[in-house]
């Protein structure tokens, strides 16, 4: 069936939708500014009188704190809250009998405002952590190409994380706390904030089997020009057998979603 | 040709028993005791095209179950209900083409968009061709006034603005069955007025056929042909309006105004009702005329005025909902 019509009208009303919003972007902005410069602080403090620690220099290590801030744009997505909304307001099952799919339209929404915070968030941040923190050259040309697309390939294992963890508002009544807790969980042991070099060998490899830390690790070593590049390749291979995995996942927990729904009713 | 076909239709739920108290439910943490409770039990019947029916009964009967069931949106645990031939639950993606759903309490329309933006998302669904789309918004503008409210963004409607788009918005696609319930729930006079016209309006220019549940005495007197009868679950009546009425209620009232407060009993009709020097007599019709019955009560006391009302809707509801084994 060809929804693509449908699915670029969501993207571009979105834009426009997100574009008319000011407030909560500049609260964003602000919000996500006080956490960059914080860790840049954080970092300027245990970096005092080193210039190597765990072969990462200082401006790497700001140029890290930079991008990653700026990434987290990219993980803003309201996938969760329009499910819980729709399934609260109880008309989840009458949006299921649309001759479309209700996720297909929720991912186009999310890159509607994700295309809008490129423009509201993206660049503001990059040009306050160029002034005050560091102008975020990556390590060469190369490793901004392959950077993008790690970082595509990252949008898409936290959308459909998201996602998945969307269906548990078929099951729970309110899932906003949970929400909450995935939120942090992901910043925390995605290396967003403090790199996995840094924690203990053992939790480390134990990140490693699991998708966060190719949301926001993955792509912030490349761009930083840490590790070798057949190490960068073969954990690009890894991230997208995550985004893989998690797509035949997302497709088994919807198809029991909607059955729960057919069965129980909405 | 009979556009919708429900065939032994059935839908149970299973329940968790909860136990009492605390113990009760200490108790449900380890063991869960599920119970089956049936909402609709073995119904059959068959629709025309063009036909508007309407499905009454009392709230928990199994109203909504059954209209979910004929929709697509939920599945039956037996039974199946067959929309132009097609099986709903089996072939859900080619029926929805052709169905228009309309939940009078939950609004389908995105409550971020403007209406019109809506319809446009709705067009792009739906795949709707150009002028088709333009054709439908001009006709249901004319019913509707649909235009003046098309750029006020869904959020800000008011519940009558919004149950015009959400009758739109079903119709969009030009299905062949509409299918509403409680459409006109929470609406002023002017807006069920409006929603009665759209529904007669649409029925007559493209012959849609219109199912809807209601509790709205209106609705059923100004739109109905058929009415069909729900009760735990269970097909009570089907048949044209007065053919019910003339079944379960086949009685009249008569109204008579004594000259003091005093009243007169008679064996063959009901005192239901006074006060003052007003007196209601509910009588079968099958017993006695009403000529009769006001000679009959003449006799006994000086009489001033009177009056006979039909037995109306609001009688069927009443007996229908008691379990239609009141007697009179």
């Amino acid at each position: 069936m060809n929804s693509i019509a449908a699915y670029f009208y969501v993207y571009k009303i979105r834009i426009q939708k997100s574009l008319a919003y000011h407030y909560d972007v500049y609260g964003n902005i602000l919000m996500q500014c006080i956490i960059m410069f914080a860790a840049a602080f954080f970092w300027r403090a245990l970096y005092a009188g080193e210039t190597v620690v765990q072969g990462v220099e200082a401006e790497q290590m700001y140029i890290y704190t930079v991008i990653s801030t700026a990434m987290s744009v990219f993980f803003m997505n309201d996938v969760e809250q329009r499910v819980m909304r729709s399934v609260e307001k109880g008309t989840i099952a009458v949006e299921m009998l649309k001759p479309i799919n209700l996720y297909g339209i929720f991912f186009f929404e999310d890159l509607g405002k994700l295309t809008a915070l490129l423009f509201q968030n993206l660049i503001p941040i990059l040009l306050i952590g160029s002034i005050f923190i560091a102008v975020p050259k990556p390590a060469s040309a190369m490793a901004f190409l392959l950077f993008i697309v790690s970082l595509i390939m990252a949008y898409l294992i936290h959308w459909l994380l998201a996602a998945c963890f969307s269906m548990w508002a078929f099951v729970t009544i309110n899932m906003t706390p949970l929400l909450q807790v995935k939120k942090h969980l992901i910043r925390l042991l995605s290396g967003s904030i403090i790199p996995l070099w840094f924690f203990p060998d053992w939790l480390a490899s134990v990140l490693n089997c699991l998708p966060f830390v190719y949301i926001y690790q993955l792509p912030l070593d490349i761009y930083i020009g840490k590790a070798s590049m057949e190490n960068l390749i073969l954990r690009l291979g890894i991230q997208a057998v995550w985004v893989v995995v998690l797509l035949v996942l997302f497709v088994v927990l919807q198809k029991i979603a909607v059955k729960k729904v057919m069965v129980q009713g909405g | 040709m009979a556009v919708i076909e429900v065939k032994n239709l059935t839908k149970e739920y299973k329940v968790n028993k909860k136990g009492k108290g605390l113990g009760g439910a200490v108790k449900n943490l380890f063991l869960r005791e599920k119970a089956i409770v049936s909402a609709v039990k073995d119904l059959s019947f068959t629709i025309e095209k063009g036909e508007i029916v309407a499905f009454i009964g009392p709230n928990g009967a199994g109203k909504s179950t059954t209209v979910k069931m004929m929709s697509g949106i939920l599945n039956p645990t037996k039974g199946q209900v067959l929309i132009n031939g097609k099986d709903v639950a089996k072939k859900r993606k080619e029926v929805v083409m052709d169905l228009g759903v309309v939940f009078g309490q939950r609004t389908q329309l995105n409550w971020d968009l403007r209406l019109g933006e809506s319809f446009e998302l709705l067009k792009r669904i739906y795949r709707i061709p150009n002028d088709r789309y333009e054709e439908n918004l001009r006709i249901m503008n004319d019913i509707l006034g649909i235009n003046e409210i098309i750029d006020i963004p869904v959020r800000q409607l008011s519940l009558g603005q919004r149950m015009r788009g959400d009758l739109v918005a079903a119709m969009l696609h030009s299905p062949s069955v509409l299918f509403l319930d409680e459409p006109t729930i929470g609406l002023d006079v002017e807006g069920k007025y409006a929603i009665r016209k759209f529904i007669k309006e649409i029925n007559r220019v493209k012959g849609t056929t219109v199912i809807l549940t209601t509790h709205d005495l209106g609705d059923i007197q100004e739109l109905c042909e058929r009415l069909i009868i729900i009760n735990n679950g269970e097909l009570m009546e089907d048949g044209p309006l007065r053919e019910v009425t003339e079944r379960i209620a086949p009685f009249k009232t008569l109204v008579v105004e004594f000259y003091d407060g005093e009243t007169v009993e008679h064996e063959k009709a009901e005192l239901f009702y006074h006060e003052g020097n007003i007196a209601k007599y509910r009588f079968p019709k099958a017993d006695i005329t009403a000529a009769q019955l006001i000679e009959e009560l003449s006799a006994k006391k000086e009489i001033k005025d009177v009056s006979i009302e039909e037995a109306g809707i609001d009688d069927i509801i009443r007996i229908a909902y008691q379990g239609g084994n009141e007697k009179i």
